[in-house]
């Protein structure tokens, strides 16, 4: 049942002399929620505004559905996008600005009235009908835009970043109601952001973008758990990213220590990164730990309390329920299946490059 | 205390602005055609401004080009404005520089350059070119409210409505278009009050026959401003101030509280911008019906007459029309200096001009004048060959020019101010008069009567003669109260002053209007003008205007022209038809050839020489 909705195709494109996306490749299936996920630049975006037809790439193809739209105007596809800032017509009263689609495209007076009240109980929005849009609330106009994206019937939604401007709580809120929204209406949903935490609550799947590369693909645990490369680590969640040195299979030598890790296959002594999660990091009395070190900060962070550990010339992060006080000595111990291993990238260029495939 | 000084300086300013306002409006209910006396309320002016065809005919060209005007810029802008919106930054200040230029540019310099362009391309100055004049000068104003409304709009609404379905043209329509809206019709408003206020480029880019209220209004500056103008620019103040009312009074932006109650009006919004510019068509659309109305027919047979301003009864124009078949193109000039270069760059092909003594002789001197003949001039009879005779001093053969309307300068004075006999020139140098006398403000004539005063002639080139003047003319400042032109009138009427020197022409209105003024030739002589008609060498219409010229020798024509004008006619046939007697022998209109002893009529001096006496002048005034 999940066939491949949209297939992107060696998709480049620049402006000017800048090269926002080189020769990008993206299967979408059908009903999935798919995050882009990067640091502003990372061509996440133009991604979004090539599927929606706002921008033509210099090269590649976009395949919706088995058929080309590469050169398609937006009018014509399949396809709908929030918008940012919403982008609400302000002119238009709720009601006028959910039919606009539905008129364009010559539906009955009839169909568009049950529509629109359609979308306004899904979206929680009855009896906004006659309100402009400047009255509502910030997360009210989200939702009409959405109410006006979907009424249309896409087989495909756009969000881009559509939560950004809202604040905290109304963007948990938010994010909750969009996965019960995707779930009710069965459509794919491309969604971009920048910030982790959205798309690790939402996505089936998150694709980790940087400079223009895809530089992992997968499900949010795989992404957070298995980071493939020290900036999909250093990006997603908060690690310990340490230089080290693959003794052999199963042993990797951190900072002078030996430790015992799952990965295999890396060779003989061969520079790695190393990646440990600060919650993975089990603080231990000193002649119990594999390396030893001192408290040199402490916070509490509510469900736990945030230290460093100064060992061996690396400052640990090390997120605990229990609290060591600063200037207490102490020993680090990491369980083997929570070290990750990754290829250490030649030069800063590679760093960028995705590894996935 | 602060909040009185605050007050105080509020109302000041207040009255700083509109109290020129008021008194146009007050003086425009003023049964008086004096400016400075009160002459008790009336409304005749309102009246007869309706009634009046060349007014209402002005009025229209400045509706229709205004408004037509209005609605092309607004268009050409505001596709010009998205057009500079789309671009890279760069080029974007480079093109809003481009376009703001004009605005900053001088208008004097946009109407010479607009008019030297329309010759260059063979266009006829009409209202076609003051047409294209006013959309060229309104583009920048229109793209200047426009751009800052197109910034402001969010470009992704534009990309929503075309993700909706809408091709391009149509989410232009729906949703960037209301969104700039208030600014294009800002734009267009903006547009359309500069194209009523404007004169300048107005007067470089038109020709005969069409005028617009401004070029109307300054082309009556030489027999001064008539009351029904008062009334108009009353009419157009109110009008104004109307539509300011109504688009400011409607609430500015729907702001959060207000929105529920706005919700049911939303249809009709934006009601503050959608008024005053329905009202802006419903007026120009009237005045269109009105001129569709007093459209007159058209015959191949043409005269374009090129005349001053309120210089000819304009029922004269409709009766030679309806005598003779020709369609007469009429226009008006304000002074000899401004028809000269219209006449010399041959732009217009005029048929019959007015121009005054000096300028007939420096036309004939540069060969811009036809010979007339005179087998189609019959009635040259009529005219008293005393004026024949003086028209000799510009037009030696009297070949060139027939007199129109004559006159002299002399002293008008106020009896229960002045108690001893006045005579001479040298009144005005009188000590007793100090800040009582009115000199006129212009070179030649104020040189003429120290010239006069010394018994040397008015058009003296000896620069001993000319020092000896000008030292005099320094003498007197102390005494004069003021340089002016047109002002004599209005401050003798109102027993501002005790003496002034003033035009023949005005001395039989000002009497009326004050019995105690009285009018004298002095006995060193004076200047005696004379405008004549004459003939451009580039007429294409010679017969005609030889027919013209004789129909204006007709004594009753020659007479209805004078009751209109009230300077006097050299028509001899005509004054003997003025029923009168105390106009018709009036010694101030008709002077015997006693009282013209001594007197000269202005020669052109070269231009040598009139930069000299007005380098002489300007030591006078700078002094």
């Amino acid at each position: 049942m999940n066939h491949t909705l949209v297939d992107l195709i060696d998709i480049s494109k620049g402006f000017g002399d800048q090269i926002v996306l080189d020769k990008l490749n993206l299967s979408i299936r059908e009903n999935e929620f798919l995050t882009l996920l990067g640091p502003s630049g990372c061509g996440k975006t133009t991604t979004l505004r090539i599927l929606g037809g706002f921008e033509t790439p210099d090269f590649g193809q976009v395949i919706f559905d088995g058929e080309d739209i590469t050169n398609l105007p937006p009018n014509k596809r399949n396809l709908n996008t929030v918008f940012q800032k919403y982008a609400l017509f302000s002119h238009m009263n709720i009601e006028e600005n959910i039919a606009f689609g539905l008129k364009i495209a010559g539906k009955s007076n009839a169909y568009i009235k049950d529509k629109i009240k359609y979308a306004l109980k899904l979206v929680n929005l009855e009896g906004f009908e006659n309100r402009l849009p400047d009255s509502l609330s910030g997360g009210q106009q989200q939702r009409v835009a959405i109410a006006r994206a979907i009424v249309n019937e896409p087989r495909l939604l756009l969000l881009d970043e559509p939560l950004g401007a809202l604040d905290l709580k109304l963007r948990q809120d938010m994010q909750y109601e969009l996965i019960r929204l995707k779930n009710e209406l069965g459509i794919t949903f491309i969604y971009v952001t920048h910030d982790q935490e959205e798309a690790l609550t939402m996505s089936d799947t998150i694709v980790v973008m940087n400079q223009g590369y895809i530089q992992q693909m997968g499900s949010p645990e795989d992404i957070y758990n298995e980071p493939q490369n020290a900036f999909v680590a250093d990006f997603i969640g908060e690690s310990n990213i340490i230089e080290g040195t693959m003794l052999e299979d199963r042993l990797v030598k951190i900072l002078g220590a030996k430790f015992p890790c799952v990965d295999e296959g890396f060779g003989r002594n061969r520079p790695v990164d190393v990646v440990i999660r600060p919650e993975d990091v089990d603080l231990v009395k000193p002649e119990e730990g594999t390396i030893q070190g001192v408290v040199s900060h402490l916070i509490f962070k509510g469900v736990h309390y945030e230290m460093e550990v100064q060992a061996n010339g690396f400052e640990w992060l090390v997120h605990s329920t229990d609290m060591f006080p600063v200037g207490q000595k102490v020993g680090i111990h990491v369980d083997p299946f929570d070290i990750q291993i990754m290829h250490k990238p030649v030069s800063e260029d590679e760093e960028a490059i995705g590894v996935n495939e | 205390m602060k909040k009185t000084a605050r007050n105080i300086y509020l109302a000041l300013i207040l009255i700083l602005m509109y109290a020129p306002i008021v008194t146009l409006m007050i003086l425009s209910f003023n049964a008086s055609k004096s400016r400075s006396k009160w002459g008790g309320f009336t409304l005749q002016w309102y009246s007869s401004l309706f009634r009046d065809d060349a007014i209402m005919s002005a009025l229209y060209n400045t509706l229709v080009i205004a408004f037509l005007s209005a609605i092309l810029a607004t268009l050409i802008g505001t596709c010009a404005s998205i057009g500079i919106n789309s671009m890279k930054s760069r080029w974007r200040t480079v093109f809003m520089g481009v376009t703001n230029i004009p605005i900053l540019n001088s208008d004097i310099v946009t109407g010479i350059s607009l008019m030297l362009l329309f010759i260059a391309c063979r266009f006829t100055l009409g209202f076609s070119t003051i047409l294209m004049a006013h959309i060229t000068f309104n583009i920048p104003y229109v793209i200047l409210s426009v751009m800052p409304k197109l910034k402001q709009t969010n470009k992704s609404t534009y990309e929503a409505a075309r993700d909706l379905g809408a091709g391009p043209f149509q989410a232009f329509m729906k949703v960037v278009f209301p969104d700039i809206l208030p600014g294009v019709l800002s734009g267009f408003l903006m547009a359309f009050t500069m194209s009523l206020d404007d004169f300048i480029i107005t007067h470089f880019t038109k020709g005969p026959g069409v005028d617009t209220l401004s070029t109307k209004i300054y082309s009556e500056v030489r027999k001064g401003i008539r009351p029904e103008m008062y009334a108009l620019s009353t009419l157009l103040f109110l009008s104004v101030m109307v539509i300011m009312i109504l688009v400011n009074s409607a609430p500015k932006e729907p702001d959060k509280k207000l929105s529920l109650e706005l919700e049911n009006e939303k249809k009709k919004l934006p009601l503050r911008q959608v008024i005053p510019a329905a009202l802006v068509i419903l007026v120009a659309g009237a005045g269109f019906l009105f001129h569709l109305g007093s459209k007159g027919s058209v015959s191949d047979e043409k005269l374009i007459v090129y005349n001053w301003g309120e210089y000819l009864d304009p029922e004269v124009i409709d009766i030679f029309e309806e005598e003779t078949g020709i369609t007469v193109t009429y226009e008006e000039y304000e002074t000899n200096e401004i028809m000269y270069p219209k006449i010399m760059s041959k732009a217009i092909a005029y048929d019959v001009v007015c121009p005054s003594d000096y300028m007939i002789q420096r036309m004939r001197e540069n060969d811009l004048l036809a010979k007339i003949n005179w087998d189609n001039v019959p009635n040259i009879k009529n005219i008293d060959p005393t004026y024949m005779e003086q028209s000799r001093s510009f037009d030696p053969e009297n070949e060139y020019s027939v007199p129109y309307c004559v006159g002299t300068v002399g002293i008008l004075y106020n009896k229960t101010m002045v108690k001893e006999k006045v005579d001479s020139w040298d009144i005005l140098w009188d000590e007793k008069y100090r800040d009582s006398i009115l000199m006129q403000d212009s070179v030649r004539d104020a040189f003429a009567v120290a010239l006069k005063r010394r018994g040397y002639s008015l058009n003296s080139v000896v620069v001993d003669e000319l020092i000896q003047a000008t030292d005099d003319l320094i003498a007197q400042k102390p005494l004069v109260q003021a340089y002016v032109v047109d002002q004599v009138r209005d401050k003798m009427i109102g027993n501002e002053a005790a003496l002034g020197v003033i035009y023949s022409g005005e001395a039989l209105y000002t009497q009326r209007e004050n019995p105690n003024l009285e009018y004298v030739i002095p006995k060193e002589g004076t200047n005696v003008w004379i405008d004549s008609w004459v003939i451009p060498s580039n007429a294409q219409n010679k017969e005609n205007a030889e027919k013209f010229i004789n129909f204006l020798c007709r004594p009753d024509i020659a007479l209805m022209n004078f009751e209109y004008i009230t300077y006097a006619t050299p028509n001899k046939a005509a004054r003997d038809l003025i029923e009168d007697d105390s106009i018709r022998n009036s010694r101030v209109l008709f002077p015997e050839a006693e009282d013209l002893k001594g007197s000269e009529t202005f020669q052109f001096l070269g231009d040598e020489a009139d930069s000299y006496y007005n380098e002489l002048w300007n030591k006078v005034k700078s002094k």
